[in-house]
């Protein structure tokens, strides 16, 4: 077992340590997919479909990343966040909000007196090509604005040169200039080419010092996938079999709707447990998605399907 | 006698086209006069860039699943054989022969069908090399091929001519000029059938001016062609097809496993064997 | 164990299913009243009730089934072999339409859970009758021009672990290669043979052809020893097995046994560690360990050991046994009472022994026959629980240094049936491969299936393939 080296507020395990932690990645590609279609055949009706439901919500990260955003844009969206389902009281507010740095301070002012945390995308998001200086900076920035969490993107061309210290360090400086803030660490799954490369990844970016580590930034045309979130979810196993932290995960980026949430939730459960089953451990990074798992909460209720125009925008 | 002129249409991409030319020929069918495409230069080449497609997508089912596609494809030629006999009787065709040839072809169809999971357990195999290597040749369908049936009336031949490469998956492109109606009739069960799109194309007219495309196109790996094709005509597309290396052949039209051969590339794999 | 979010029951509706009170059995085209005069219980395993009464066949039931079948045989020589294979692909057509009412009462009779019927045995049933359908108008393909022809007449003894998937590997080659067939399915699992039989009636198969007669062991017996069965093929325990292998000698009839197994499934260090665990428990769970090609013993390389056993009772954990008809049920019941004692008794010699057991929390059902997933740790290869088969739940651990103990430790074993190998490394999946005493080899996967991979053991685990092109063999022989 490696040891936990804490450094001010920093935890996460120096670059020998971490090196030990991937020396195994080999993944099994065609046992790895069976394993995630077996588990979606699992039928989740009923009473345990609701709560689901319910989680889902509560997990959620409400996300707007456009050039378009604007303060209105914002505040809508942090409007929904608070109160996804005037109509329905039991519904739970999401867990946070996502924007960019800009808009950081109107998502606070907003969300100001709720729970919805603010999160803030930095480090050259999406692609992460730019010098450490420039990353440092745009999470500087984030922070002074409110942001309670920050998203960051590893350097992926760094990774796929082989130059897995300096990916490792980069998180390193930005979780340190993150201090007490929730550090997420973006893979871009969709980017690393293989799923020895998705649990290399993984490692590097929680010895570095992650809270979560997330799927995608939802930029390109491959997002999550449950085959990912599956070697990230063993990962995460494995890391705190190691070294005892737990790391969450978020998976962002084509998870459509409630079914696909749902049987996200299922993988949770049974590949690493129900520790994970809670908005301080999971996250989903969604737009569309809340709608579609408040329509389904909706017609449990109700017996119906609603149309779109029953939900406030957001 | 009727004067309605009747227009079919060529068969590309799992959908009804005419010529891009605009140009047809015509057949007698019973008492009426029918137009048909002739097929272009252009047709071709837009023929191949849809067989590409398909030959991916076909290629891309387990052979279990193209065995079955084919089966069904099977049972809706059994489902509409009395129009098939109609149209060989309107060609011509003597009644009891027609009957005869759309059973011999769907019992084609079926064998086919039936050997699509199977051939590669006898025509692959592993190889006993003097050494600690496990030696395997499998084998591969060649892609895109333009194959040239007889073009006598009748489905049998026909079926003959494009099952052996689309049972190994590869795509076809036919071109068919007397037996126009009756491969577009067939086209019409192909484009109900689950045979994914520009799997097999059906082109229609006289392929003179064609040929030299044909025989030119890098991306038609293999040309195949019936027994009693034209002696020059073969020639020209030989002698044009070296360019590219590509392989010509007379098809084999009969219901044997050597018929698959010319449509597959043989690739034999290594890997030591050792701790 | 509370859970913080559990799942609630999807039972499959069983209405799609329509059970008789009364079978007869199934000779010459239609279903006619046992000669015996007696009726045993079928009963489902899971709750103990009375699903159906079935016919005893005695000797005369056997006879009267091996003469139509001799009839049938010849019938079905004047088919030509273009419509042998229609035959059979309407049958496959017909069972992949009636694929879930079967699912479903395959899990009734049998106890496994529905989701394994739905996805594993019903599609492998209508693939092998798919598959036969298309050799038999093309059996001079099979094995070049060595001229070869049908036995005849196939008594055919078929087990209660994969009752419709075991008759679709005996009836669909023998009816391709041009045999008749009488099969007796077994005693527990009835019911889907039965349903078959009406498929049969349906797809218009010429009378006589195939033939069914439910019964024990003592009506197996009578079908083995009618001296006009010209081909037997047994798949069962290894004991009944060597019986009738005994009672045939001097006779000229065709044999083909499949048998039990003790499999090894060995893991290596350079594993996918993951994907192995996935694997091992697949092997040895999968259909409650009523597998004879089940990776039993669990064969794990020292210096990952510790890791590999707390991942594997960690993912044991999550299995769920419960009702056969819940959708999320992973391990159904035990297929009787008798079985039940026989793992529970081995169960507790390993315990006896010496052996250390990890049994993962979880409510058993009251009713019916259960026993919980159970892993044995700090197992010697000389205690019982290494050496005989369970046909159960249970996996059996033994650990090895070097690629050498490995196969010697897999291959100490009357057995010879399957074995897995879990490694990254290609040439040492290989060389391990080639050095198994097994006729089934799975690397980097276990227990997968499919109509063109002949499946078989070496040793006492059997003879004979079923599946593929030599499987062929075992419904044809030489012209002579």
């Amino acid at each position: 077992m490696v040891q936990v080296t804490e450094t001010s507020e920093k935890i996460g395990l120096n670059w020998d340590d971490a090196t030990e932690l991937f020396r195994n990645s080999s993944v099994d590609e065609v046992g790895l997919k069976e394993r995630v279609s077996s588990l979606a055949t699992r039928s989740i009706k009923k009473e345990s479909k609701l709560q689901a439901l319910n989680m889902i919500v509560s997990m959620c990260d409400l996300t707007t990343l456009e050039g378009q955003d604007t303060d209105g844009k914002v505040q809508q969206m942090v409007a929904k966040a608070i109160h996804p389902d005037p109509n329905n009281i039991e519904t739970p507010s999401v867990a946070a909000v996502c924007v960019y740095p800009e808009l950081v301070e109107t998502a606070k002012n907003a969300a100001s007196g709720s729970k919805v945390l603010v999160a803030s995308v930095s480090s050259y998001f999406p692609s992460g090509q730019a010098p450490l200086e420039s990353k440092i900076h745009d999470t500087k920035y984030a922070i002074r604005n409110g942001a309670d969490e920050i998203d960051i993107v590893i350097n992926r061309r760094a990774f796929l040169e082989g130059d897995y210290r300096k990916v490792f360090d980069e998180v390193v400086a930005l979780k340190e200039v993150c201090g007490k803030v929730h550090l997420k660490t973006i893979l871009e799954v969709g980017e690393l080419g293989s799923y020895e490369n998705i649990r290399k990844a993984s490692m590097i970016a929680m010895a570095a010092g992650s809270d979560f580590i997330k799927t995608s930034t939802g930029k390109i045309s491959e997002g999550a996938s449950r085959e990912a979130c599956c070697v990230m979810s063993k990962s995460v196993l494995d890391y705190r079999k190691a070294t005892g932290s737990i790391v969450g995960i978020k998976v962002a980026g084509g998870i459509r709707d409630s079914k696909d949430a749902i049987r996200y939730l299922v993988l949770i459960k049974e590949e690493i447990g129900e520790d994970w089953l809670d908005s301080k451990y999971f996250r989903f990074g969604a737009s569309s998605l809340l709608n579609d798992i408040l329509r389904q909460i909706r017609k449990i209720s109700t017996g119906a399907y609603q149309d779109s125009y029953y939900f406030p925008r957001g | 006698m009727s004067e309605v002129r009747k227009t079919y249409k060529m068969f590309l991409g799992n959908e009804f086209v005419r010529s891009e030319s605009g140009r047809t020929y015509s057949l007698e069918q019973g008492k009426e006069i029918v137009e048909l495409p002739q097929a272009s230069k252009k047709d071709v080449r837009d023929a191949v860039s849809v067989a590409k497609k398909g030959y991916q997508s076909w290629s891309g089912l387990t052979p279990y699943n193209r065995a079955q596609v084919l089966y069904r494809l099977s049972e809706m030629i059994e489902g509409r054989k009395e129009l098939y006999i109609k149209v060989l009787k309107e060609f011509g065709v003597k009644d009891s022969e027609a009957k005869k040839d759309v059973k011999d072809a769907i019992e084609a169809l079926v064998w086919y069908a039936g050997l699509s999971d199977k051939w590669e357990q006898v025509s692959g195999n592993l190889n006993p090399v003097a050494g600690p290597y496990f030696n395997i040749s499998h084998q591969e369908p060649l892609g895109v091929s333009f194959i040239f049936p007889r073009d006598n009336v009748s489905l049998k031949s026909f079926l003959l001519s494009i099952l052996p490469p689309l049972c190994v998956g590869c795509s076809v492109i036919c071109i068919s000029q007397e037996s126009g109606v009756l491969a577009i009739l067939l086209a019409e069960d192909i484009h109900n059938s689950d045979l994914p799109p520009g799997t097999l194309n059906i082109l229609t007219g006289s392929y003179s001016n064609i040929i030299e495309d044909i025989s030119r196109h890098v991306e038609i790996r293999g040309v195949g062609v019936s027994e009693d094709f034209n002696n020059d005509s073969f020639t020209t597309i030989q002698s044009n097809g070296s360019d590219s290396v590509k392989r010509t052949f007379i098809l084999n039209e009969s219901l044997n496993l050597l018929s698959l051969n010319p449509f597959l590339e043989t690739k034999t794999v290594w890997h030591p064997k050792g701790k | 164990m509370v859970e913080k979010w559990s799942y609630s029951s999807s039972i499959e509706s069983s209405d799609i299913v329509s059970i008789e009170k009364k079978y007869g059995h199934f000779i010459n085209g239609s279903f006619v009243s046992p000669k015996s005069k007696r009726y045993f219980d079928s009963i489902s395993p899971s709750t103990e009730d009375l699903l159906s009464q079935v016919s005893f066949g005695n000797k005369a039931d056997i006879n009267l089934a091996v003469s139509s079948a001799r009839e049938g045989f010849k019938t079905w020589q004047k088919v030509k072999p273009i419509d042998r294979s229609k035959y059979l692909f309407k049958i496959a057509r017909l069972i992949q339409e009636r694929s879930r009412e079967f699912a479903v009462l395959e899990s009734m009779d049998g106890g496994k859970p529905i989701r394994e019927s739905r996805d594993v045995d019903l599609p492998q049933v209508s693939a092998n009758f798919f598959y036969y359908a298309g050799w038999a108008d093309k059996l001079d393909l099979s094995w070049g021009s060595v001229g070869l022809k049908p036995y005849g007449v196939a008594g055919q003894i078929i087990p209660w672990n994969f009752p419709l998937l075991m008759l679709a590997w005996k009836v669909a080659p023998a009816l391709a290669t041009g045999n008749s067939v009488v099969l007796k399915p077994a005693e527990t699992t009835p019911l889907t043979a039965l349903l078959f039989a009406e498929v049969c009636v349906e797809a218009g198969l010429p009378d006589g052809v195939f033939n069914l007669v439910t019964g024990d062991g003592e009506t197996g017996a009578f079908l083995v020893d009618h001296v006009d069965v010209d081909k037997v093929a047994f798949t069962g325990s290894t004991n009944v097995g060597k019986q009738i292998q005994s009672s045939i000698a001097g006779s000229k009839k065709g044999l083909t046994l499949e048998l039990g197994g003790k499999a090894a499934n060995i893991v290596y260090e350079d594993a996918s560690i993951d994907q192995a665990v996935e694997g091992v428990v697949n092997g040895i769970f999968f259909n409650q360990g009523h597998v004879c090609c089940a990776g039993s013993r669990l064969l794990i390389q020292e210096s990952i050991q510790d890791e590999f056993i707390e991942k594997l009772e960690r993912r044991m954990q999550q299995l769920r046994v419960g009702d056969p008809l819940d959708k999320n049920t992973d391990i159904g019941a035990i297929n009787s009472k008798q079985q039940l004692e026989k793992i529970s008794e081995l169960v507790e010699s390993g315990v006896s022994d010496g052996g250390a057991i990890y049994q993962p929390e979880c409510e058993l059902p009251g009713n019916g026959f259960w026993f919980k997933p159970t892993l044995f740790t700090d197992v010697q290869p000389a205690y019982r629980i290494a050496r005989e088969e369970i046909f159960g739940p249970v996996l059996t651990t033994i650990s090895f240094r070097t690629p050498e103990e490995a196969v010697e430790i897999a291959n100490n074993t009357e057995y010879g049936l399957s074995a897995g190998i879990w490694s990254e490394k290609g040439s040492k999946i290989l060389w391990t491969a080639d050095n198994l005493d097994a006729g089934v080899v799975w690397a980097n996967t276990f227990n997968k299936f499919d109509p063109s991979s002949p499946f078989g053991g070496y040793k006492e685990s059997g003879f004979g393939r079923e599946g593929g092109r030599h499987g062929l063999l075992s419904y044809l022989k030489e012209k002579k």
